[in-house]
């Protein structure tokens, strides 16, 4: 668009901003792209039969093409729908994975109990006993849009589930960013990129990964808003609406209330608007947009509990403030060159420049170390140096979604969008409008990033497939448009005949293609046909030296076209096989095949929690890793000690040592904690990798991390330096209580034959460990899932040890008395 | 052939009665309760060789007079058995055969100890043969000398054998948050057996204490030669030398209610039965012989000294001794808890931070003599705490004057929102524990429940008020300024 920008400047000397905003109007410009046979009646010459009529109105164009995109935009909305339900048809309609159990529990308590009392709940059964102010502590976004649907839908007397609402909203969002992708591509470059990009971030898998039906997760609603809001912001920067800005504050707003990383969008903007003032492309457009948005965006989002003051007192909120702050200045600045003579503005500048930016810093810093202003946290350094959270915070390395990304699954999530990526942001610094500024830094800081963590491979996939789409319906442009540039009857014949420049054929076909868009978009702005055709012909016969150079041959076309087509087809069925296989499994129930094929389904931590549910006192106390701690409260409905939001780093370091503890050490712990039932999962018998056993050794450096003489890493290990869990396993291995109650009675289910772990590939010992201070309660069908119940305190006051012992028949040492000879004091 | 018969029909016979009347006591458990004097129940199996039944008539009979049903097991007999289908055949058992080696096979040290489990009381005898409560004693963290070792006095001078002795009961040496149980007896107590220490266990409390003067050895080796017997025990006890009043003849245990965790059945009360269990030195002390045996004591008086007879205090120690292990004495329990905000009735669901609460608890005391549950005010001592993995708030819990049984206490909820519990946690030596937890939620104000209007606030308010109407002004003032300009430019 931006080559059409030029020759539209030297065509008519106007500025660009003017077309621009003429073209601003998405049904315009498609509009004027269908209108190409109107204004160019001639190109139609020499296409390949097709048969279009002249004698169709502009119209039934217009119309046509309006149906056509409204269709295929139903199109991408079903496929990205109909890829996000194998899960509920490989499975059920049931919520998956670990955060969205809680998500989903808090709906049910906003659906159940209305809105006051959600941001009010106080939940004692989490976090025992410390609790948890739940409507303090949440981003209420995602529970607010199911309560708002499950309202709506009721008050039409449609008596949908809330577990359907949340099941299928994920699903349902994705259509809508479909619809805010393809807005945003418009902006980028036009409507045909526009339903690429959706069509790509409809089916991409890097996105599916987080939004298949029953993930009902904060990201199933946030990836949405954030495209939204970029889209928005882009708008009102192009026209310098405070209406757009507004808007734009609105859904982030909104995107504040949903998801814990607006800190992406907090920072996007701002770092877009210093860029674009370094770049010197200050205007009033700029500022307009900017300080509408940040103004009632930040106000807005203080309003949610969770936030408060965070956006006038924490490091990651600042550089948002900062540019703001600059705008002012810069505006102000503006203001004064208007008034003043350049050079007394030169030094004015440079003295003013200095002294405030040394101002701003210095305020910046006295306020950081005042505590004014928080410092960064860990989680934001470790998004710098990726060793930084294994030293210091182990918490937030041991989970698997902040490891940093390996290569492959960029391939597995992005496909071939990965390799159209850059060429798509070439092609963004070829235009390098304000918006393409844009998408040039969120490609960068995005690509950054998901390389660091991979959880944020979803914020990645947007722009991928924003660039990707850029680049595509470039290369379909220029190979796929029938506007072939015949020689007009008005051109020289000579460059006909001479086929000279045969180099810049490339080139020649580029402009050939803008100048066809420039005509109708020209058209539109000034609705003067006549002057459309002249400009038109204007600027053919500029470029006129290398305009016949080109890839005429259909063949040769095809090649790329078959080519490029043939990538499409083979994406689609990587998304459809990665979707199906790799991110619709819930997680909650595993599936296996039997022999004949068949699938087979492991449903043992449902059917632990729900022994849990109909075995245990309501009230009771179940300790496990945090991991499992939402999915306890969700489906068993009982108390935990520590879950999902990891926001207590001594409770779960508690749990830790509890874990990695001998027995008679970890009781104390549990009488403590009130816990009834400790459940740990266990997949040595079925092979399955994910369990406590695997993460054990983070329990350890947790652990580890608070009561550093009580617990040791390094004992944990053989003594070289394997991680062991057969007879020549280390002793505190042996005596902790994980591995005890992992192992418990586990070499008894094989006989006589050897006791094999079959995720580590390891004999376990036949006399397996012996258990005082707990009791095995239940262990699920294939063992994944052991609950063992707390012992009270034996009623003769003894230790429970010896208690056991004793209960065995075992005798006792006899014991004699203290000796009385003290020395009398 | 006839004889046999007629036997065989008596023990049909005698069965079908057991039965029946195992039927009648299961069916009118409660009103038999109330009948007896202990608050547990009144079926007492007696452990005892039958032949030796009528050497301890007085005590039995004794029971029989509180309204207890006796029932004598020889210890080689299989039945009545002592735990049938997981429950106890009998709320207390008397252990009177401790000079059996051999038992039946349910009769054994894990079988007492889950009888304790199960809420049975038990009253044991030690015997100076080692038999299965040598090898129980431990558990209760009693330590006995060698075996055969019994305790030896020569004072007071007397012409019974050394190994058979008068204790006189010392009131003082009751602490006094213990339950006294022998405060009724006033002679001397005649005693033989196997004295014993008490290590450090808390559940463990001595009723009646050895002689100052008396020790554990053996003198049946070296007729005459104490000397030699006295060195021999002082070897044999190795570092401790078991001699004075730190042994005990008789001791006591109170079972531990474990738990408190407040969930399920563990909430209030808990379902936990407490027992209680005594040891006694030697079964002697309950036997017909020591009840009638005079105690002899040279009185002085204004002619010199004069021989006194005086009865001895073995009846009343044993009935003390059995009625305090049979839940007469020293019976507590927490009859209600109540809890609420200050200035209201009904409890809540949770508590807001800082919340005055009034918390109440009805503690009742059992009556041996009316058998009836009775409201008691006499405890001096007790705290309630309200903790959340540590107590936040331990505040004395007095009686309420003029409220019979009622201590109530009024308390600010600390500033620290979180799942508290209220805890009752009182233990005395020979009182039955009292152990009550009660989970309550302590959260935040609710969002409109924090102060508006803050004084503190005012430069706030200013700041917003002035804002908005400086834009407003500011709009007014814009827009008037606009339409000026309009005019100017039209006049140009």
């Amino acid at each position: 668009m931006a080559i059409h920008t030029q020759v539209w400047r030297a065509v008519y000397g106007k500025s660009a901003d003017a077309i621009e905003k003429s073209v601003e109007n998405v049904d315009e410009s498609i509009r004027a792209i269908i209108c190409i046979p109107r204004l160019f009646p001639f190109t139609f010459g020499h296409v390949d039969g097709l048969p279009l009529s002249n004698n169709v109105s502009p119209t039934t164009v217009a119309n046509t093409a309006s149906l056509l995109r409204i269709v295929a935009f139903g199109l991408i909305s079903a496929a990205a729908i109909a890829s996000r339900l194998f899960a509920v048809i490989n499975f059920e309609s049931i919520i998956h994975e670990f955060d969205p159990w809680f998500n989903y529990r808090a709906t049910r308590v906003l659906a159940a109990k209305g809105f006051y009392e959600f941001w009010n709940w106080f939940d004692p059964t989490a976090w025992y006993p410390l609790g948890r102010v739940v409507g303090g502590t949440v981003y209420p976004g995602l529970m607010a849009t199911s309560g708002v649907i499950y309202n709506f839908l009721h008050y039409f007397n449609l008596p949908v589930d809330i577990r359907n609402i949340c099941v299928l909203l994920a699903p349902g969002f994705s259509a809508l960013t479909a619809w805010a992708t393809y807005m945003f591509t418009t902006e980028m470059k036009d409507s045909s990129a526009g339903l690429l990009a959706a069509a790509f971030i409809g089916i991409v898998p890097g996105y599916i990964s987080r939004s298949v039906a029953g993930s009902y997760d904060n990201e199933a609603i946030a990836i949405f808003l954030l495209m939204i809001t970029f889209y928005l912001w882009i708008a009102a920067l192009k026209q310098g609406s405070a209406l757009y800005g507004t808007l734009a504050a609105v859904f982030y707003f909104y995107m504040v209330a949903a998801w814990g990383g607006y800190a992406f969008i907090t920072n996007m903007i701002p770092v877009h608007a210093l860029v674009l003032l370094l770049m010197g492309r200050f205007s009033g457009r700029l500022y307009v947009a900017y300080c509408s948005w940040y103004a009632i965006g930040t106000l807005s989002s203080m309003q949610v509990p969770f936030v408060g003051f965070q956006p006038v007192r924490t490091s990651e909120h600042m550089g948002a403030l900062g540019v703001f702050g600059l705008l002012q200045i810069v505006a102000f600045a503006s203001l004064v060159r208007s008034h003043l003579s350049s050079k007394q503005f030169q030094d004015l500048l440079t003295v003013s420049v200095i002294s405030m930016g040394l101002l701003g810093a210095g305020a910046f810093i006295v306020m950081t170390y005042k505590g004014w202003i928080a410092p960064w946290t860990g989680r934001f350094y470790s998004l710098w140096d990726t060793g930084y959270a294994k030293k210091y915070i182990p918490i937030i390395a041991s989970v698997s979604e902040h490891q940093p990304t390996a290569w492959p699954s960029f391939f597995m999530d992005l496909q071939f969008l990965i390799f159209l990526f850059p060429a798509g942001v070439v092609l963004c610094f070829r235009d390098l409008r304000d918006e393409h500024v844009f998408v040039i830094i969120y490609a960068v800081v995005a690509s950054y990033f998901a390389g660091v963590m991979v959880r944020l491979m979803l914020t990645l996939t947007p722009v991928v497939c924003v660039s990707a789409a850029v680049a595509l319906s470039t290369l379909l442009d220029i190979y796929v448009d029938v506007a072939e540039p015949a020689v007009p009857e008005n051109e020289n014949s000579s460059a006909n005949g001479t086929g000279a420049a045969t180099a810049d054929a490339k080139k020649a076909k580029k402009n050939a293609a803008v100048g066809s868009q420039a005509g109708p978009n020209a058209a539109a702005a000034a609705s003067s046909t006549l002057s459309d055709i002249v400009n038109a012909a204007k600027s053919s016969s500029k470029s006129s030296p290398s305009k016949q150079k080109g890839i005429w041959g259909a063949d040769a076309r095809l090649v790329i076209i078959l080519n490029a087509i043939g990538m499409l087809v083979y994406f689609v069925f990587h998304c459809t096989w990665v979707t199906a296989n790799a991110y619709s499994s819930p997680s909650v129930v595993l599936a296996s095949s039997n022999p004949d094929g068949s699938q087979h389904l492991i449903d043992d931590y449902r059917e632990a929690y729900y022994w849990l549910r109909m075995n245990t006192p309501q009230d009771a106390v179940v300790m496990s890793w945090w991991d499992y701690g939402y999915q306890i409260a969700g489906m068993a409905d009982r108390g935990t000690l520590v879950d999902n939001n990891t926001w207590n780093n001594t409770h779960i370091a508690t749990v830790g040592k509890a874990m990695s503890s001998p027995e008679e050490i970890a009781y104390p712990i549990l009488r403590q904690h009130d816990v009834d039932y400790v459940l740990v999962i266990f997949g040595g018998l079925l092979g399955y990798s994910g369990d406590d056993i695997n993460k054990f050794l983070w329990m350890v450096r947790i652990a580890q991390g608070v009561w550093p003489d009580e617990i040791q890493e390094p004992n944990y290990f053989t003594p070289t330096g394997e991680y062991r869990v057969d007879e020549r396993a280390s002793d505190a291995m042996k005596n902790s209580l994980m591995y005890k109650m992992s192992y418990y009675r586990f070499a008894e289910l094989y006989g006589n034959g050897n006791a094999i772990d079959r995720v580590r590939n390891q004999n376990i010992p036949k006399i397996g460990p012996t258990l005082d201070y707990v009791e095995e309660a239940f262990t699920s069908e294939n063992w994944i899932v052991r609950i063992f119940k707390v012992r009270k305190e034996d009623p003769l006051g003894r230790d429970l040890k010896s208690a056991n012992a004793f209960a065995q028949g075992k005798k006792r040492k006899r014991s004699k008395p203290v000796s009385r000879r003290r020395a009398v004091v | 052939m006839r004889a046999t018969r007629s036997l065989s029909g008596t023990t049909v016979s005698s069965i079908f009665t057991l039965l029946l009347v195992l039927c009648i006591t299961l069916a009118f458990g409660s009103s038999a309760t109330a009948k007896s004097a202990s608050s547990t129940g009144d079926s007492v199996l007696v452990i005892l060789d039958s032949a030796k039944k009528v050497d301890y008539s007085i005590f039995l009979q004794g029971l029989e007079a509180k309204g207890y049903t006796v029932t004598v097991r020889s210890p080689r007999d299989e039945s009545p058995l002592l735990i049938e289908d997981g429950l106890p055949n009998f709320s207390h058992v008397v252990f009177l055969a401790s000079d059996t080696k051999n038992f039946a096979k349910d009769i054994s040290p894990q079988t007492l100890v889950e009888l304790l489990t199960l809420g049975t009381n038990l009253v044991l005898t030690l015997g100076l043969k080692q038999n299965l409560l040598t090898s129980l004693a431990p558990e209760f963290s009693l330590l006995l000398p060698p075996p055969a070792t019994p305790l030896v006095s020569f004072f007071p001078e007397r012409s019974d054998s050394p190994s058979v002795i008068p204790i006189a009961f010392d009131t003082k040496s009751v602490p006094n948050d213990t339950f006294s149980v022998l405060s009724q007896v006033e002679n001397k107590i005649w005693f033989s057996g196997t004295p014993f220490a008490l290590s450090a266990n808390p559940l463990l409390f001595p009723i009646l204490h050895a002689p100052a003067e008396s020790f554990a050895a053996d003198l049946s080796d070296s007729p005459g030669l104490v000397a030699d017997a006295l060195a021999d025990a002082a070897e044999k006890g190795g570092e401790g030398f078991w001699a004075g009043s730190t042994l005990s003849v008789v001791a006591g245990f109170q079972t531990l209610i474990g738990g408190g965790t407040g969930h399920g059945n563990d909430a209030g009360p808990g379902e936990d039965k407490q027992s209680r269990v005594v040891w006694v030195g030697g079964p002697s002390l309950f036997s017909d012989e020591f009840a009638t045996k005079k105690v002899v004591e040279k009185v002085e008086t204004e002619r010199g000294k004069s021989v006194v007879e005086k009865p001895s205090g073995n009846e009343q120690a044993a009935m003390d001794i059995a009625g305090w292990a049979f839940q007469e004495h020293g019976v507590l329990r927490i009859d209600e808890v109540k809890h609420h905000k200050v200035n209201q009735t009904d409890a809540p669901e949770t508590y807001t931070t800082n919340d005055e609460i009034v918390y109440t608890v009805k503690i009742s005391s059992f009556n041996p003599t009316t058998g009836k549950w009775e409201r008691y005010s006499d405890l001096k001592d007790l705290q309630l705490e309200f903790t959340m993995l540590d107590p936040h708030v331990r505040t004395a819990l007095p009686a309420v004057r003029g409220q019979k049984g009622v201590y109530s206490t009024t308390f600010r909820a600390p500033d620290r929102h979180g799942v508290f519990k209220f805890v009752i946690n009182y233990k005395r030596k020979g009182f039955s524990h009292l152990l009550h937890t009660l989970i309550v939620p302590v959260v935040p104000p609710r969002h409109d429940g924090y102060p508006r209007f803050l004084s503190a606030a005012w430069p706030y308010y200013i700041g917003a008020i002035s804002t908005s109407v400086g834009f407003l002004l500011f709009s007014a003032i814009y827009l008037a300024g606009e339409v000026k300009e309009e005019k100017k430019s039209k006049k140009e």
